[in-house]
């Protein structure tokens, strides 16, 4: 009873609420939320409605945050029955909260959509009454902007572990792509931190979602124009830093998910402070952004370059070279298969050289059939030589005389500064290597030092 | 051996007819150049030749390049000769030439010739500002309903780009505005986009939004402000992401205030 007349109270209070407040208040709330791109389908526009999806994504604006404005990111309502203890929305928080009604999101879906804002929506919530009520919530808009409004372009929802299986398979229909956060890598820290979620919960509509996929795409071999269900496929995100898992143990979560449950992308969220509570890390130095950023690189060698979890990182070395990226740390530790000829590698081998990516391994693969080639060949592909160059021979050659030995080529990898994207390289350089052999200046820049004072 | 130097009329038209020009006057391929612009500074025993545009020579050598070469290529050709740039059209040259001695269908992927790798990277910098394009594009309401976007793109795009709003808004009437270069598409409901260059554009036209413009270019503003985490703060990245030559154009960063409109700034292609 004293629930409903909340429900109630808050209703009445969202009625004077502008627009602007609202979005304030649930784009604010639905920020933390990664997985928002608009990758993974193409889909042309029928010639009437508005709209139409390309497989790439399309990224519209960039935040201050350097992160890509793809989708309009906002939930349904932040208000919450749970009490997850890293979530701004909890229900132990207090803070402004507000609701959208249907017709609010379709509307500045398709307004921004028209303008060119926007790739589509993203829609997500916290949970009103119970799951199941929230689902048909957002099912209800969802129907609205696409049955009344006709939207084509792309929809992007989040499943709400244990809503009704027959909701979720209903907003599939509709939606492009549909997420279920995974929320923390494993359940012991799942308990600890989101004491109203549950492991088997989150994985049940994954598994769910999964099913629905194979069999849409089973049905759209028999009959050419079946509905499609979810077809840019399922992600999942993971906060990072919040729990103590060891990257070895992310990594092979998402190996897993990947794997077994088919997911298009597994999303890293470098952790936030937003909450004071006993039960979350501190972190002096801010979100863990460096350790995003390896895990990122990782998971694209994962996906990309056929790499294994178990190859990048094993029990007796848990984490990340901080130094290193994952692909020079693991050539550096198998210098027996290096260096590699150019001209005769396989594919998959090549992708495996530091400097040498997806594009410039196609690019070498075509011309090497036409012509031999040599380090200048290589260097316009775009392969970056700085890099490559302790590790390839063409035509039986190196580039210049160089050792293959681990030492000397970690000090020579990381004179080459690697760009990161945000500003905490030098200072975790600094601290980390000063006990370090690694990073003993190079002969020539001791000279320089003592010459210049 | 004397070179030769064929400059022609920068438009798609003009390149092709002047290297079919090449061949019909069988002009020697390592001495023959082919520019789009005088020369700055004139080279001694070089012959300098303007080239006149012929449509029907142009065809022909789409038609030679579609068969040949297939579609792929003509497209990569066609986005390397949208570039500003003053290699392009002798690039082009060489390759169509290189592919043709060699009976090589295939000639975009012999990276090992310099001037394949010229057209590929200037047909992958156009392609790049048209993916930028795609999303950084910006369309503000006037008072008559029409959508009218201007764009300040470093390459001739507008072609490439209708197509994919056509697709995308069928049900709009809608302009695209190329601000350096004077020209634009419009697209009206229910029917195929057409170029345009901008003689008859009713400038005050355009200055006049309707009333729901301001508010969804505010609410999208504050939007873009709401959505950043201010813990992970880095507007370096940000401008890496989306550079400041599209940002000028973009309502999010210019606040409310609308582009001006400056005629005088334009280059004038033709």
């Amino acid at each position: 009873m004293q629930i409903e007349n909340e429900i109630i109270k808050s209703v009445s209070v969202n009625q004077e609420m502008s627009i602007k407040e609202k979005l304030g208040i649930l784009s604010d709330a639905a920020k933390y939320d990664v997985a928002c791109t608009s990758s993974g389908v193409d889909r042309k526009g029928n010639g009437t409605d508005m709209g139409n999806t390309v497989a790439g994504g399309i990224c519209h604006s960039f935040a201050a945050d350097g992160r890509c404005i793809s989708l309009l990111k906002i939930l349904f309502t932040n208000e919450c029955i749970y009490d997850c203890k890293y979530c701004l929305n909890r229900c132990s928080n207090d803070v402004p909260r507000a609701s959208f009604t249907p017709d609010e999101v379709c509307e500045l879906t398709m307004e921004f959509y028209r303008r060119n804002y926007i790739e589509g929506l993203f829609l997500s919530s916290g949970i009103i009454q119970s799951p199941t009520y929230t689902m048909e919530q957002i099912y209800e808009a969802i129907l609205k902007l696409r049955k009344v409004y006709h939207f084509m372009g792309y929809i992007h929802v989040k499943a709400i572990p244990g809503a009704d299986p027959m909701l979720i398979q209903r907003v599939g229909m509709l939606a492009d792509r549909m997420s279920v956060n995974l929320e923390l890598p494993t359940a012991e820290g799942l308990k600890s931190l989101a004491p109203n979620k549950h492991r088997k919960n989150i994985l049940a509509p994954m598994r769910q979602i999964q099913n629905g996929i194979t069999e849409s795409r089973h049905d759209l071999v028999l009959y050419r124009n079946a509905p499609k269900f979810v077809p840019a496929g399922q992600s999942t995100q993971m906060i990072i830093g919040a729990t103590p898992e060891s990257d070895y143990q992310i990594m092979a979560v998402a190996e897993n998910l990947y794997r077994k449950f088919d997911l298009k992308r597994v999303f890293y969220s470098a952790f936030v402070h937003v909450n004071e509570d006993k039960a979350l890390p501190a972190l002096p130095g801010g979100p863990p952004l460096l350790r995003e950023h390896r895990l990122y690189q990782a998971d694209w060698l994962l996906r990309f370059y056929g790499f294994q979890a178990d190859e990048l990182l094993s029990e007796e070395k848990p984490n990340f070279n901080i130094l290193l990226d994952p692909k020079c740390d693991w050539a550096l530790r198998h210098l027996e298969f290096f260096p590699m000829e150019i001209n005769r590698i396989d594919y998959q081998m090549m992708l495996r050289i530091p400097g040498i990516g997806v594009k410039s391994a196609q690019k070498i693969v075509k011309a090497r059939r036409m012509a031999k080639l040599d380090f200048t060949d290589l260097k316009r592909i775009g392969v970056v030589l700085k890099r490559a160059l302790y590790f390839i021979t063409c035509n039986g050659r190196m580039m210049y005389p160089t050792k293959i030995e681990e030492d000397y080529i970690t000090r020579n990898l990381l004179s080459v500064k690697e760009r990161l994207p945000f500003d905490v390289g030098t200072v975790t350089y600094k601290q980390l290597s000063l006990f370090d052999d690694v990073n003993i200046p190079s002969q020539s820049s001791v000279m320089e030092r003592v010459l210049t004072h | 051996m004397e070179k030769r130097v064929l400059i022609c009329e920068d438009s798609l038209e003009g390149i092709f007819s002047a290297i079919y020009d090449a061949y019909a006057e069988k002009c020697v391929h390592d001495f023959t150049r082919i520019q789009t612009r005088e020369s700055e500074n004139l080279e001694l025993f070089t012959s300098y030749e303007h080239m006149v545009s012929c449509n029907e020579k142009a065809v022909k050598v789409i038609r030679m390049i579609l068969n040949q070469f297939g579609e792929e290529t003509y497209l990569y050709f066609c986005r390397a000769l949208a570039t500003e740039d003053a290699e392009k059209a002798n690039a082009v040259y060489h390759v169509l030439q290189k592919g043709i001695s060699e009976q090589n269908r295939r000639i975009m992927e012999k990276f090992s010739e310099e001037c394949v790798n010229k057209v590929f990277e200037l047909s992958r910098y156009t392609n790049n500002e048209i993916m930028h394009l795609r999303g950084f594009l910006r369309f503000q309401e006037l008072e008559n309903g029409v959508l009218f976007a201007r764009i300040g793109p470093r390459n001739n795009i507008l072609t490439f780009l209708a197509p994919h709003f056509a697709d995308r808004l069928p049900g709009e009437n809608f302009i695209i505005y190329d601000d350096t270069r004077g020209i634009c598409v419009i697209h009206p409901v229910g029917r195929e986009w057409f170029l345009m260059d901008d003689r008859d554009m009713n400038e005050s036209a355009l200055e006049h939004f309707s009333e729901k413009e301001l508010e969804y270019r505010e609410l999208f503003t504050f939007f873009c402000e709401k959505i950043g985490i201010e813990e992970r703060r880095n507007p370096g990245l940000q401008r890496q992401m989306c550079a400041l030559h599209f940002q000028k154009y973009m309502s999010e960063f210019t606040g409310n205030v609308p582009p001006i409109y400056d005629k005088s700034k334009q280059i004038k292609t033709n």
